[in-house]
């Protein structure tokens, strides 16, 4: 509404620019060449008297300014029997077209090509609006501050424990969970959850902590998957491929079609050596986002063999990219491994793929600019 | 002097000086004008060697080679033909393997190439124009893949 | 709501641009006094709304508005404040909406100080202007709008062009469109004209101080371009005959030629038809430099990012300005009638002297930028046309003109006396030798040809202040008349005298840099060192260090001349993330009016450093001399007389004027 308003006075201002000279009865002084001729004579005068030409070159162009100065008092009259009229419907046709055409035509084209839908966007003002939203860290600080003056808020601790596995603050989120599990009692999700807390705190060993705390939840439920997955993990790190493989086999054989996890236990089974039972429709092999169980997974191996896995995983990402360019996440994840491997080239070469495979889409391609940039390649 | 006089006087001057300013251009221009040749061209056109010649197209991924006394070789490639580029001094800042290039310099005995500039892009998006149509010719050129901007000199003679 | 804004008025302003465009041409036909007055009130508003337009662009980039196409093509939040405004007008299209607001302003001065203009010529003369305005409004709006927005903004821009993130942005492309841009006064003058069909000397006054003030522009303007390159492109060349340098000095130079003509026009009404001509040559060189610039026809070092279809518009601008310019001026020229006769030593006389030498060097150049065009046109071959040509034909055609230059303002108008200004000029004459023998004994026979263009310089330096000696007496009379007589002396004669000296002081640092300037490249190591020149260049390490949006690897030296140690330097290479491009900085050491010039290459494997070192001596007198000739312009620009028949003087404290009316 600001912005139409803005744009009305505008064009009121560059009607006025029209109107009011046409509206003026006064008619404009203007100069005229008779004044410069005038001065010239007298420059011819000041430099005879202060010495810098001679008389007779003073005479001389004084006759020729003279001359001049005569044809321009003629032009001069001729001109000013001549000026003057200013015909009423002349003005009129003029103010119409500044009244009518002249808004009319600006709105005309500026529609056409303007955007006026769109509003500014500073950037202080949109980072302000960003920061509103998510800021993390004085969401953390709330709740503990909250926790602190309430340490027997069971739901605090669950809102905070996974906020701080995300953040890498294992020690932290193993608290909360034990805590949840001390106040609000046991269940076999908040036993895997702890079990998963504990995982990673082990640098992604399933420690005899860890496994404790699976089993339990087992016990609790037999069907959780969390605990079912993370045992067989705790197997392979035992070096019993064997029971890992049927306990994951298992899974995928209740699993439904479309299950979010079945990628990463398919993942697992090929890294034990047994091919994944092939599910109804064939899955992408995406990879997960790096969660404690990748890690606890790859930690169970030699380096060398983790190395392989990891670059496994990475290799097979790229070529599903490579058919379908349009995952911005898979991308962003692509990036990131070969940073992480420390394989400069690649993930230069990478960016410059996704940069081709996502110009079709200006806001995706804006956000890989943005992890590239982060990434500073 | 009359005033015809003295118009041919003014016309005459005008056209001496015009006729020295001729003169001077057309021998200036036979000695000072560079041609313009892709590596496809240079072997094509046999061009003998010590003429002075302009070069240009992608330096070939691989061929940069730096040795002592800041002396640089290089490959030109339009894709179809390369041809070898040997250069002393310092090249731009953007002179990179797989970018566009333009060197001038002289073609020796031996068909290799001897620069004393080279003039690369100045932009991650800019493609001398020469070369965008060097490379067209070859057929290795993708419209749309790169526009034209900015590139600067590195060394003039 | 920003953005739009800006679009909106630039919009407004093409709108208020067709009304003055029109119906001030009618007025002056009908003699329609109120149509006419139409003129001065749009072309105010008109720059208004311009202004208006480029305030919301620029407020665009320091906000890091990114919903705005321009701005995330050529901006980054975290650059510094100052390159957020002139990233402005670092790209095409904001340059474009600079190079119309100036010329809108250049509009809004004629109709605001124009009031010693006949009314039918200030009519003429802004519809007119108005006719150029508004092709390039729709320029701008139809091929290269800088308001595109996109509705999902980025979080970061593209940056700028490092080369560009530099303070030489902030100067150079505004003076030098002040020069260019100003010259389209010139050209609306002599259209107007051309309508009404009459021109006399008085139309040479009234358009010599718009001519004067784009000149000075232009002549500062390519100055500090050229010491832009000469210190940011790292090979230490000050001039490199690159088709849109000369783009820039062709206007200049008929510029300056249509100067001196003008005085004639002024003086003695002669050389009418020829300074119309120059007065439209003068622009459409500025045009055509424009299109060179941005329809990317030339492969040069300040092509913008350019597209098929702009070129094609510009190329249409050309045509129409030009050619309807050339094709009035066929038709009405030869209505106008004859000026005063003079003979050929006069000063009219080393006036067209200056003309023709002028416009024949322009044509030289013309021909250097355009033939391998031309030639490709035709033949297919693609060559280009390198500096060597343009020193052989520039060169000899600008030694006669600096011959007669002091000649010129010491010879009496219509019939002059060429062995007395010879006899007054013994003096110059004496200590041109003397600086030619001085050359020759300092420096040997290194050069033949250098002393005696040491000795040309000194000769027209000399040359002239004589003028001004003789004019105020100075060393015959005492010093009380002579300040009396300084003073009472016309701005404009000291002005010619400070121009004239300042081209023979550029000449000399052009001269001395280029003959007896030393370069080396060598790699060095930490610890060692490099002689040049009499100066010792110590290589001390490098340095790793984080800018706001690059980062930079920059090597320390410590230059000392005979032992002692007088300065550090410290080239540089910036890398810059977001573009994924770099540049070097060099680093330069003034030592009086010469310079130490370190640039870095690169640094290879065994640790050592590759650098390119130039000692140029008096390289600075190059662009001192040019603002010199500026200043010169300048004064010239303050004659009272150029103010004649303006506004009484109650009406003159209400309208404080800005460039053309400096104080007295």
């Amino acid at each position: 509404m600001t912005l139409w308003l803005a744009l009305a006075l505008m064009t009121a201002a560059a009607i006025f620019a029209v109107l009011w000279p046409l509206g003026r009865r006064t008619a404009a002084a203007g100069g005229s060449d008779i004044a410069v001729y005038r001065d010239q004579l007298d420059e011819i005068a000041r430099d005879r008297t202060s010495g810098l030409i001679g008389e007779a070159e003073a005479e001389a162009a004084k006759v020729e300014v003279s001359r001049r100065l005569i044809g321009a008092a003629d032009v001069a009259d001729a001109d000013k029997s001549a000026s003057g009229r200013s015909p009423l419907w002349r003005r009129r046709a003029t103010a119409i077209a500044g009244l009518v055409l002249l808004p009319v035509g600006t709105t005309a084209l500026y529609l056409a090509i303007g955007s006026p839908q769109l509003p500014g966007q500073p950037l202080a003002a949109r980072m302000a609006a960003v920061q509103q939203d998510r800021s993390l860290q004085t969401l953390i600080g709330q709740v503990e501050a909250h926790l602190e003056r309430n340490p027997n808020d069971a739901r605090g601790y669950e809102v905070i424990a996974p906020v701080y596995l995300r953040l890498g603050r294992f020690s932290d989120a193993v608290n909360a969970r034990r805590k949840l599990l001390a106040l609000s009692g046991e269940t076999a999700e908040r036993q895997a959850d702890l079990g998963e807390a504990l995982a990673a705190a082990g640098n992604g060993v399933i420690t005899v902590e860890a496994k404790a705390a699976f089993e339990r939840a087992l016990v609790l439920d037999p069907a959780d998957l969390k605990a079912k997955f993370f045992i067989g993990v705790a197997a392979e790190q035992d070096g019993d491929k064997p029971k890992a493989a049927a306990i994951w086999t298992g899974m995928l054989k209740d699993a439904p079609p479309d299950a979010p996890w079945a990628p990463v236990v398919r993942e697992s089974l090929v890294r034990v050596g047994v091919t994944p039972p092939s599910p109804t429709a064939p899955p992408i092999a995406g990879m997960a986002a790096p969660s404690a169980s990748d890690v606890a997974a790859a930690s169970g191996m030699s380096e060398q063999d983790r190395g392989d896995m990891i670059r496994g995983m990475v290799a097979r990402l790229a070529d599903r990219l490579k058919e379908d360019g349009n995952d911005l996440e898979g991308w962003q994840r692509l990036l990131r491994a070969y940073m992480v491997l420390g394989d400069r080239d690649k993930a230069t070469a990478a960016a410059g793929d996704a940069k081709k495979a996502l110009a079709g889409n200006p806001d995706k391609l804006r956000q890989i600019g943005d992890t590239i940039k982060s990434m500073g390649l | 002097m009359t005033r015809k006089q003295r118009r041919l006087i003014l016309i005459g001057g005008s056209l001496g000086v015009l006729a020295i300013a001729a003169v001077l251009v057309l021998s200036a221009l036979s000695d000072s004008i560079v041609f313009f040749n892709s590596p496809t061209d240079i072997v094509q056109k046999q061009l003998k060697a010590g003429t002075r010649i302009r070069v240009g197209g992608l330096v070939k991924p691989g061929s940069l080679e730096r040795g002592e006394k800041l002396n640089v070789r290089f490959a030109v490639t339009d894709g179809n033909h390369d041809i070898a580029v040997r250069y002393q001094g310092i090249v731009p800042d953007l002179f990179r393997e797989g970018q566009g290039v333009v060197t001038e310099g002289k073609i020796e005995a031996d068909g290799s190439f001897v620069a004393d500039s080279v003039l690369a892009k100045h932009d991650e998006n800019y493609m001398p124009r020469e070369v965008v149509d060097a490379l067209k010719q070859s057929g290795r050129w993708q419209e749309g893949e790169m526009k034209t901007d900015a590139h600067v000199v590195s060394k003039p003679q | 709501m920003i953005p739009e804004l800006g679009h909106y008025a630039l919009v407004l302003a093409l709108a208020l641009g067709i009304v003055q465009a029109v119906a001030p041409l009618i007025g002056a036909l009908q003699r329609d006094t109120a149509l006419m007055r139409l003129a001065t009130s749009t072309a105010i508003m008109q720059f208004v709304f311009v202004a208006l337009s480029f305030a919301a662009l620029t407020a665009c980039y320091v906000t890091s508005d990114f919903s705005v196409v321009n701005v995330i093509e050529n901006s980054h939040s975290m650059m510094p404040l100052i390159y957020k405004f002139t990233s402005v007008w670092g790209n095409h299209e904001g340059s474009m909406l600079l190079w119309v607001l100036i010329l809108a302003m250049f509009g809004a001065s004629v109709a605001a100080f124009g009031g010693n203009l006949p009314t039918t010529l200030k009519a003429n003369v802004l519809a007119v202007q108005s006719w150029i305005a508004c092709t390039f409004y729709l320029f701008i709006l139809l091929t290269s709008n800088p308001f595109l927005r996109v509705a999902q903004p980025p979080f970061e821009g593209r940056d700028l062009n490092p080369i560009l993130q530099d303070i030489g942005l902030a100067v150079h492309p505004p003076l030098l469109y002040l020069g260019y841009v100003g010259f389209s006064i010139s050209f609306s003058f002599a259209i107007a004209a051309l309508i009404e069909g009459r021109i006399d000397a008085a139309w040479a006054r009234w358009v010599r101080p718009w001519t004067l003030a784009a000149w000075m522009f232009l002549t500062v303007g390519i100055a500090m371009g050229s010491y832009w390159a000469y210190y940011e492109l790292g090979w230490g060349g000050f001039w490199f005959w690159d088709p849109v340098e000369n783009a820039s000095l062709m206007p200049w130079i008929a510029g300056t030629a249509l100067l001196h003509s003008a005085v004639v026009m002024e003086k003695r009404n002669a050389l009418k038809v020829w300074t119309l001509l120059l007065a439209i040559l003068a622009f459409s060189l500025s045009l055509i430099g424009t299109f060179l610039v941005r329809s990317g026809v030339l492969t040069s070092v300040h092509t913008f990012a350019s597209d098929p279809s702009r070129g094609v518009f510009i190329l249409m601008i050309l045509i129409f300005f030009i050619g309807g310019g050339l094709a009035l001026f066929a038709w009405r020229a030869p209505l106008l009638k004859q000026g005063g006769l003079f003979a050929p030593v006069s000063r009219e006389g080393a006036l067209v002297f200056n003309n023709l030498f002028l416009t024949t060097a322009c044509l030289t150049v013309f021909v250097g930028t355009l033939y391998p065009l031309a030639l490709e046109a035709v033949t297919g071959e693609k060559i280009s046309v390198g500096a060597p040509f343009f020193n052989l034909t520039f060169g000899p055609l600008f030694i006669p003109l600096m011959f007669v230059m002091p000649f010129g303002p010491l010879l009496a108008w219509k019939r002059g006396d060429v062995l007395g200004v010879a006899q007054r000029l013994m003096a110059a004459f004496a200590i041109g030798l003397i600086a030619i023998a001085a050359s020759f004994a300092a420096m040997g026979m290194s050069s033949v040809l250098a002393p005696f263009g040491i000795g040309l310089a000194f000769y027209v330096m000399a040359g002239s202040l004589v003028d001004l000696v003789e004019r105020t007496g100075l060393f015959r009379m005492p010093m009380a008349t002579v300040r009396a007589r300084a003073a009472g002396l016309p701005r404009s004669v000291w002005g010619t005298a400070l121009a004239h000296f300042g081209m023979a002081v550029t000449l000399l640092g052009i001269v001395c840099a280029t003959t007896w300037g030393e370069e080396r490249i060598v790699a060095l190591k930490q610890g060692q060192s490099v002689t040049l020149s009499g100066y010792d260049l110590r290589f001390d390490g490098m340095v790793q260090r984080t800018g706001p949006n690059f980062r930079e690897l920059a090597a320390t030296f410590t230059a000392g001349s005979g032992g002692v140690a007088i300065g550090a330097m410290e080239p540089s290479k910036r890398s810059f993330v977001a573009r994924n491009s770099s540049t070097s900085e060099a680093a330069l050491l003034t030592r009086g009016f010469s310079q130490l010039y370190l640039s870095l290459g690169d640094v290879n494997e065994d640790g050592s450093v590759a650098i390119r070192v130039y000692f140029k001596p008096l390289v600075l007198l190059i662009w001192l001399g040019s603002l010199v000739m500026a200043l010169g312009g300048a004064l010239s620009l303050s004659d009272r007389r150029l103010r004649v028949g303006a506004p009484k003087p109650a009406k003159k404290s209400a309208a404080k004027p800005s460039t053309l009316q400096p104080a007295e």
